[in-house]
Parts: structure tokens; C-alpha cells; sequence
């Protein structure tokens, strides 16, 4: 049985910051409830009060805008998986949504809830970080904006402050249109977590990489980006698979993958070369508009 | 204590739930719908599954009160004693039920799946399916009924009129 709360809809964004303010910490967003609802029945000293953010507009929806692509943070994952700004600029992550869990959990879940969970094995972060998404958490005092990377803190700890909210993502317009691609290695096809998952962009000029991101999912405390790797391929022919073996190689020595009962730390090892190569594979052969 | 109106298979239900209350067990010990099953209770097996305002979403994962408002399909709402929805109908003919505990989930989920897509693939069908864990792991009999329903709406688009 779940303890029970006090359970408030604010109809604002301003609202719902100044509820987050006079209640943290013992205060818990909800956004798709798919690891909310788990975490109350699990938990027996939960929060006071849980504050239902559906009733705030500030939180939905995609659109273009001067920065690049901004991302609601209460966007589910079905929403992404079916969105036309999100298939023309950022398709890789269509990719990554459609590999979270079943239908009903892609109905329920939100891209912003998926990010603040912060699990190493969270599939909406490679792509993410991969495109230097940045985030913007606000506070009844202000707004901030910071990398995706820098939001990430550890193993489910993330930059947010107790009185703080993720009001959406952003990626940025250099960003928009870059090949990327994303993969994600499970023990099975269906409602899998992600032993390793990976996800690259490239940026081509004149026949070689000019710029390159990798990033690797379940293989450190947080997502993670290999940026040796990286500096392996760039400035690389694109058809040079010498590099991008070489790239593989030195990503697994950028993680710190553990030994748990899904895999060993030996077979991620495996993974990550296998899936960084691939990834970079894939997003080099994709032919882009931008 | 919290108010709940919905829209439940096509008619007003109310109920006085506390916070912490599930949909799932609003459904089940308030309303007696009782087709919805309570399985894993984590969001994992799909034997909860109901559509809220046409979406597939385990009901066990939602608050009542999260559902004010809005409108819910149970698998009491597809078909009962006077007729059976063509989905159960499938189901009985392949016999794709065995113990039966995770049919009611699977066709709400291959419901959300027709509805968007009226002629899916197997493997469309399969990933629709992939949040529905059948213990028995009957899963060939349920894509047969899913497939044959298809196969036989695809023939009446094909006739002549």
C-alpha cells in the first residue's frame, strides 16, 4: 500500500514553483508516473506532497526557435516518436524513444521525466548529449539553462535542485539536421534495459569528419561522452574504418562498465566497441539535407 | 479525499478516492470492472492496460485522480454478454486464451493498435504487443487472432461492394 500524500494540480508554470518552493524537498513532480507510481509503492517514507504537472502548458510541445529545437519536458515518448519537427531534424530520436519500454509505457512516460530519473542505462540520453542538448530548469526565483551534460551528476542524482523543475530541452540549431544515429543493446527486443546504448552525430566537410560526438549509455554512473574517441575520427576520411575501429577501441577505455546479473563488464566492453563502431557507421552513411 | 468523474466505457462513473489510490483499483473495487488485471503492479506485465482518451496506458501506473475528466475504455467496454468485439471473437475461435489473466490487457493493446492502424504487420503487431507479458507464453495463439482479423478486414476492403 502506498503512504499517502497530498496530491496538487497547478495550472501554471509560476504556480508550481512557488509550490516547489514552500514544500521541498519533501515534494515530487509527476509527470508520466511510469517510475513515480513505482517509487510511492516502493517506498515508505515518500513525499508529502505529489504535484501532478499536467496542467502546465510551459512544459508541453515541441517548436522551433531561434536556438534550435525546443523540447517540453512532459513531451512523452510517443509524442516524439510520431512528432514532424522531430523526424526532420533530430530523427535519432525517434529512434531512441521507440526502444523505451512497451506502448503503454511510451503513452505514459515523458522525455523530461526519462532525463530526471538520471539511470545510467536511460535511453533518451545518448542522442541527447550526442547533439549537445542543453536543459532549462527553473526555480521560483529564476530560470537557468546548462548542458545536458553538466545536468547529470551520477547515478540517479542530477543537477536539480530540490526546489528546482526541468521545463524543457533544447537542442541546439547547428545541431539540427546533423547525421546521427542511435543503438541500443538489451537482453531482448521488448521492454529491455539497455545493457549499452549508443548514439554518435558527425558533421562532414569536403569528405572527411569535422566534428564528431559519442556518447555511451549503462557503461559509467552517468551517460557519458567519449570525447578520446571523439578525437580519434576527427578530421577523418568518412570512408576510413581503420578510425572508426580505432575510435571503438578507445571508447571502452573511456567507460567504467560494472558487473551486474544483465551482463559482465567484459561483454560491455564488447558492446561498447561494437556499438560505437556501428553508430558511427550509421550516422556517417546517412545522406543529410542541412 | 479527492472527487473523481469520468467517462468509463461511455458512462458517468464517480467515485471519492484518496490521493494515493491507483486507477486500477478504482476500476476494479469501486466501479466492479474487473476485467483489467492487477499483475505486477510496476507497469511491466500490461495486464492492467485501459485506453485514457484513446491511448494504451497501464492503469496501475496512473492515479484515480489523474483520470478527472477524461475518458477511459476498460475491456468491459469493448464487448460483454450480449455481443463480443471482433477481437474477442478472434480470441475465441483461435484459442488464444489459456489462463486468460493477460487477454484482457492484450486486447486492449491490439484495440490501440487497429484503431491507429487499421492494417498492421506481424511485426508491427508484435511491437504493439511487446508491453503485454502472457505467463503462459501463449503469445502465438494471441498474434493468430490479431493477424486473422486483419487478414479478414484486408479481403473485405479487397471485395467488390
Amino acid at each position: 500500500m502506498v503512504r499517502s500524500f497530498e496530491y496538487v494540480v497547478p495550472g501554471s508554470l509560476d504556480e508550481a514553483l512557488e509550490t516547489m518552493k514552500e514544500h521541498a524537498p519533501h515534494l515530487k513532480p509527476l509527470a508520466g508516473g511510469t517510475d513515480l507510481l513505482v517509487e510511492l509503492k516502493n517506498n515508505l517514507n515518500g513525499p508529502q506532497v505529489v504535484m501532478d504537472l499536467s496542467g502546465l502548458p510551459e512544459l508541453r510541445g515541441v517548436e522551433e526557435t531561434s536556438a534550435g529545437l525546443r523540447i517540453g519536458a512532459m513531451v512523452t515518448h510517443t509524442e516524439i516518436e510520431k512528432d514532424p519537427l522531430i523526424a526532420e531534424h533530430v530523427p535519432a530520436m525517434m529512434a531512441a524513444a521507440a526502444t523505451i519500454g512497451g506502448v503503454q509505457t511510451r503513452n505514459m512516460g515523458t522525455i523530461g521525466g526519462n532525463l530526471v530519473t538520471a539511470v545510467p542505462s536511460l535511453d533518451s540520453g545518448p542522442v541527447l548529449l550526442a547533439l549537445d542538448a542543453q536543459v532549462t530548469v527553473a526555480a521560483a526565483g529564476g530560470k537557468r539553462q546548462l548542458p545536458l551534460t553538466e545536468f547529470f551528476v551520477g547515478p540517479r542524482q542530477t543537477a536539480l535542485a530540490p526546489d528546482e523543475l526541468l521545463v524543457d530541452i533544447l537542442i541546439p540549431t547547428v545541431m539540427l539536421g546533423r547525421r546521427a544515429s542511435f543503438r541500443k543493446f538489451g537482453l531482448r527486443k521488448g521492454q529491455a534495459l539497455a545493457l549499452v546504448n549508443a548514439a554518435a552525430s558527425v558533421a562532414v566537410e569536403g569528405g572527411r569528419i569535422a566534428e564528431a560526438r559519442i556518447a555511451l549509455g549503462a557503461v559509467s554512473p552517468t551517460v557519458i561522452r567519449a570525447m578520446s574517441a571523439e578525437r580519434v575520427v576527427t578530421g577523418k576520411q568518412i570512408n576510413d574504418a581503420d578510425a572508426l575501429r580505432e575510435a571503438a577501441e578507445v571508447a571502452v577505455t573511456e567507460a567504467q562498465p560494472i558487473d551486474d546479473f544483465r551482463a559482465s563488464a567484459a561483454y560491455r566492453r564488447e558492446l561498447i566497441a561494437v556499438g560505437t563502431f556501428r553508430v558511427l557507421e550509421e550516422a556517417l552513411a546517412q545522406t543529410t539535407a542541412a | 479525499m479527492h472527487q473523481v468523474e469520468a467517462t468509463v466505457n461511455g458512462a458517468t462513473r464517480r467515485a471519492e478516492v484518496s490521493p494515493e489510490t491507483t486507477l486500477l483499483s478504482t476500476l476494479r473495487d469501486s466501479w466492479g470492472l474487473t476485467g483489467s488485471k492487477l499483475g505486477c503492479d510496476v507497469g511491466d506485465c500490461g495486464a492492467c492496460t485501459v485506453l485514457v482518451d484513446g491511448l494504451s496506458v497501464n492503469s496501475c501506473l496512473l492515479l484515480a485522480v489523474q483520470v478527472n475528466g477524461r475518458e477511459v475504455v476498460t475491456i468491459e467496454g469493448l464487448g460483454g454478454f450480449e455481443y463480443l468485439h471482433r477481437l474477442q471473437t478472434a480470441f475465441e475461435r483461435l484459442s488464444s486464451f489459456q489462463c486468460g489473466f493477460c487477454a484482457p490487457g492484450m486486447i486492449i493493446s491490439a484495440k490501440a493498435l487497429l484503431d491507429e492502424n487499421p492494417a498492421p504487420t506481424e511485426p508491427e503487431i508484435r511491437e504493439a504487443l511487446a508491453g503485454n507479458l502472457c505467463r503462459c507464453t501463449g503469445y502465438t495463439k494471441v498474434i493468430d487472432a490479431i493477424t486473422e482479423i486483419c487478414r479478414d478486414r484486408a479481403v473485405a476492403v479487397e471485395a467488390p461492394a
